[in-house]
């Protein structure tokens, strides 16, 4: 069985011409065939998709399926709770932790039809990443497995690259969607701060900590993200509004959009690799060959953004951890526990000043917005660095593109442009005005459409 | 030593303070991260006009 896209699968459900059961036994079978080489699962879930997956069929025979998830093999993250099935954010802590209830997403997809296959590898806590001395190695890259995946939704981003899922969870506190997004040569998006709910998710920062998909295409996020979004009264963060129609905008023209490019980011402040700028200023050129307005603009300097997305970050990840850390230092991994303890070395001002930065931020942003309908800039520097070689501070010393949407809460989308000189993927990062995903999705689709890239995979998937 | 700086010492007396028992192999380890961490604080810390408010509640929509 070829791989299929979720719109693809959807519809050859619908039309009874793919059965649901036989979907799920060819995904457990690639998965078993496949997964030895990425680690992007820990844990399968044959009996459980099996049964999933015989339920969609009998709604498929009897002309009751639910929708355009019904039947569709997916897995989580596992920083999300599953409930009776083990969630360990990929940590000695939780290795035996198994909730009683499902996370909000996790239910929403399950009565969407989702078939469940696995719980599948996280950086440690969604954070310390990647780590060679927790409980479970960390997942690999499939276009090369000596690879990056980039955290910390790694094993989602690569069991979609190598075709093992049809789609699944992430979580973005900083970029953990988007980043291994780009470097699995995948689409992944961080929805609107608050579109999604997080109830049931195990939390790094709390005001930055955002739920969303990831798949093959735009086009099966927007799916995927229309069987996850709406109101929770459990989240205090959940937004309390009509949820759109992310796919109504999908095979419309881009011409039209005002799209403003923040080139400093990726040219300057932190300079990306010349496949990476190709690859931007390709979709660049496609948007404006559509008659779209594409236009440079300026906003603080990334590193201003990240400053604070960090501070942030740590900090609130330090107010939940701090007991563990203080008694069970060395059950963490090193990255996860050397990071988070940096918190200590803050103060309560520092603390204000940066919540006083970030208000000013969202300000700017959202300034710079008022005449655009996207921002554009990189998602990751380059293509996946070797996984042996990715330093310690990494995620420090340079700063993120990715964060300063966390920082926002404007929702984000990474899509593939090309592969670079080592033949793993590059990236390009749209964001949007918040509540903007349905036009997020309709220039990600376009593009994606008009492009060979979603048209190959890694070689380990034959 | 300027004010980006931080010593094993002084990392030492800030994680003790927060009643963290490492040891000095531990605290080495972490050192190289607080002097970039410290640096990020030294940004955040940027003078901002009096009344720049916190975004104390987030909103996503706030300023619209």
């Amino acid at each position: 069985m070829s791989i299929l896209t979720i719109a693809e699968a959807a519809s050859q459900i619908a039309a009874r011409k793919l059965s649901p059961v036989e979907l799920a036994e060819a995904q457990l079978e690639r998965i078993r065939r496949l997964d030895p080489a990425i680690d992007s699962f820990l844990l399968v879930t044959g009996e459980r998709a099996l049964a999933d997956a015989r339920a969609a069929e009998a709604r498929q025979m009897a002309g009751t399926l639910r929708g355009k998830l019904d039947g569709i093999p997916i897995a989580h993250k596992d920083i999300y709770g599953t409930a009776g099935i083990r969630t360990t954010a990929h940590s000695k802590l939780l290795e035996h932790n198994v909730p009683t209830r499902d996370a909000h997403t996790v239910k929403k997809w399950a009565d969407a039809g989702t078939v469940m296959l696995g719980k599948l590898a996280t950086h440690e806590f969604a954070f310390g990443g990647p780590s060679f001395d927790l409980p479970w190695p960390p997942a690999r890259n499939p276009w090369n497995r000596e690879h990056f995946t980039a955290g910390s939704s790694s094993g989602t981003g690569a069991a979609i690259a190598a075709g093992l899922i049809l789609g699944g969870t992430g979580s973005d506190t900083g970029g953990s969607i988007r980043g291994p997004a780009a470097l699995c040569g995948i689409a992944g998006i961080k929805p609107t701060y608050g579109l999604s709910s997080r109830t049931g998710i195990l939390p790094l920062a709390f005001t930055l900590d955002h739920a969303g998909p990831m798949a093959w295409t735009a086009e099966d996020c927007a799916l995927l993200l229309q069987g996850m979004a709406g109101h929770d009264p459990e989240d205090p963060a959940s937004v309390d509004r009509p949820v759109a129609d992310f796919t109504a905008e999908l095979g419309k023209v881009v011409k039209g959009l005002r799209i403003g490019v923040v080139r400093h980011f990726y040219e300057t402040d932190h300079r990306a690799s010349d496949a990476t700028r190709a690859g931007i200023e390709g979709a660049l050129d496609f948007f404006r060959r559509e008659g779209a307005e594409v236009r440079d603009i300026t906003l603080s300097p990334a590193a201003d953004y990240h400053a604070v997305g960090y501070l942030l970050m740590v900090t609130e990840a330090y107010a939940l951890h701090a007991p563990w850390l203080r008694e069970r230092f060395t059950d963490y991994g090193e990255l996860f526990r050397d990071r988070v303890a940096l918190a200590a070395t803050v103060s309560g001002p520092d603390i204000v000043q940066a919540m006083r930065r970030r208000r000013v931020l969202c300000l700017e942003m959202a300034a710079a917005m008022e005449n655009l309908d996207i921002l554009v800039s990189a998602s990751q520097a380059g293509e996946a660095p070797r996984i042996a070689d990715v330093p310690k501070w990494a995620n420090m010393e340079k700063p993120s593109f990715t964060m300063p949407f966390n920082v926002t809460g404007f929702p984000a989308i990474s899509i593939c442009t090309g592969y670079g000189e080592g033949g793993l993927p590059v990236a390009v990062q749209l964001a949007g005005k918040p509540f903007g995903e349905p036009t997020l999705f309709r220039a990600a689709h376009a593009y994606e459409a008009a492009m060979p890239w979603r048209k190959r995979r890694p070689s380990m998937c034959g | 030593m300027s004010t980006s700086e931080i010593d094993k010492d002084e990392l030492g007396r800030l994680l003790a303070r927060s009643g963290h028992r490492l040891t000095p192999t531990q605290i080495e380890a972490i050192l190289p991260g607080a002097a970039i961490f410290r640096r990020m604080v030294e940004r955040v810390n940027a003078p901002l006009p009096r009344e720049a408010e916190p975004a104390l509640v987030f909103d996503v929509e706030q300023g619209r």
